[in-house]
């Protein structure tokens, strides 16, 4: 996996960039790099590139702050699903669920697009916010859809399938 | 109080108020990792909050302190790739995984440039190593791959990056200018 020129592989010169590389092999990096072009402008290139990586990465770790506020609601937000009755486990674990029932029917492109128009017509609009609290009129919404798809009897195993 | 004071006391104690300082100590890192792999704003706090309900709910799992942030990450991770694997039949107009313009993002924009000239799976080694400074041995728990792989990855990241700084007009403004 890890090429070798000029006697020094890609882990070395990754080691070597990095700083974490021993004493013997800077010295024979180095000694290298005294005598041949090609790979004193790799090490440029890739230094330059370490270097600009590393200082957009120190822009993008100053930025991107969080309120006090809204850190706090989201901090509520964990204690109350913690302390709640179902949680989002097993609101994904009923999901995969009702999938793995719609899938062998409809195949599993029509399951998952069932499963996705059903929570968009859902207070929940999207298939990623389904929770407890509004998981009642998901499923009636997949329920009617299962009803179009394959009739009343696979509505109610939807149903049935779908109770937390 | 330190960070590694933080995690320790989360997994020995176990009570809210050790909850609520690790929260503190790592909600911000984990909602920029999810900003900068390419979620919106409100995503990447539902799935920060996913984490955490996690954390508690697994926390019983981890001995090791020193094995927090790898296996934290891990579970971060995990949560996004199950978000994507949700989200993808709806969204047709762009890859998932390429970085958002969000409004409060543009102390970062330096950075999401360079991760879209990488593969999804370099973009994960870079947030979590130059932005998080997850160590090797972290990045090799997060992202369940080999040290030597990790390694590898991230000089062919380094490559990459390399290549295409050499042809980035805002590079040669920059070169031309200094």
């Amino acid at each position: 996996m890890s090429k070798m020129k000029h006697g020094i592989s890609e882990l070395e010169w990754n080691d070597y960039l990095d700083g974490r590389g021993t004493v013997e092999l800077r010295d024979r990096i180095e000694a290298h790099m005294i005598g041949c072009l090609e790979c004193w402008q790799l090490y440029e290139r890739l230094s330059d590139a370490t270097r600009e990586l590393v200082e957009a990465s120190e822009e993008a770790r100053s930025g991107l702050p969080l309120e006090d506020r809204r850190m706090h609601a989201m901090l509520r937000g964990i204690f109350s699903r913690i302390r709640s009755g179902p949680t989002k486990s097993h609101i994904e674990g009923r999901l995969n669920l009702l999938e793995g029932v719609l899938t062998p029917f409809c195949g599993s492109q029509a399951a998952l697009s069932a499963l996705h128009a059903a929570a968009q017509k859902s207070p929940a609009r999207s298939l990623d916010r389904v929770t407890p609290d509004n998981w009642a009129p998901f499923l009636e919404n997949l329920s009617a859809i299962a009803t179009a798809m394959c009739g009343a009897t696979f509505a109610g195993l939807i149903r049935e399938s779908g109770q937390l | 109080m330190e960070e590694k004071q933080v995690i320790e006391s989360f997994l020995n104690d176990r009570t809210d108020e050790a909850f609520c300082a690790l929260f503190e100590a790592f909600c911000v890192r984990l909602r920029r990792y999810f900003l900068l792999r390419g979620l919106d704003v409100a995503t990447a706090e539902d799935l920060t909050q996913d984490v955490f309900v996690k954390v508690h709910q697994k926390a019983g799992e981890l001995r090791e302190p020193d094995r927090f942030r790898g296996w934290l990450f891990a579970i971060a991770r995990n949560e996004m790739v199950s978000y994507w694997r949700r989200e993808q039949p709806r969204v047709e107009s762009r890859h998932l995984e390429d970085p958002v313009a969000e409004p409060d993002m543009a102390s970062a924009l330096r950075l999401t440039d360079m991760l879209r000239t990488l593969e999804p799976a370099e973009r994960d080694l870079v947030v979590l190593r130059f932005v998080d400074g997850l160590s090797y041995e972290e990045l090799a728990e997060a992202l369940k791959l080999p040290m030597g792989t990790i390694k590898w990855r991230i000089f062919n990241v380094r490559k990459k990056l390399a290549r295409s700084l050499e042809v980035s007009p805002a590079r040669r403004a920059r070169q031309t200018i200094n």
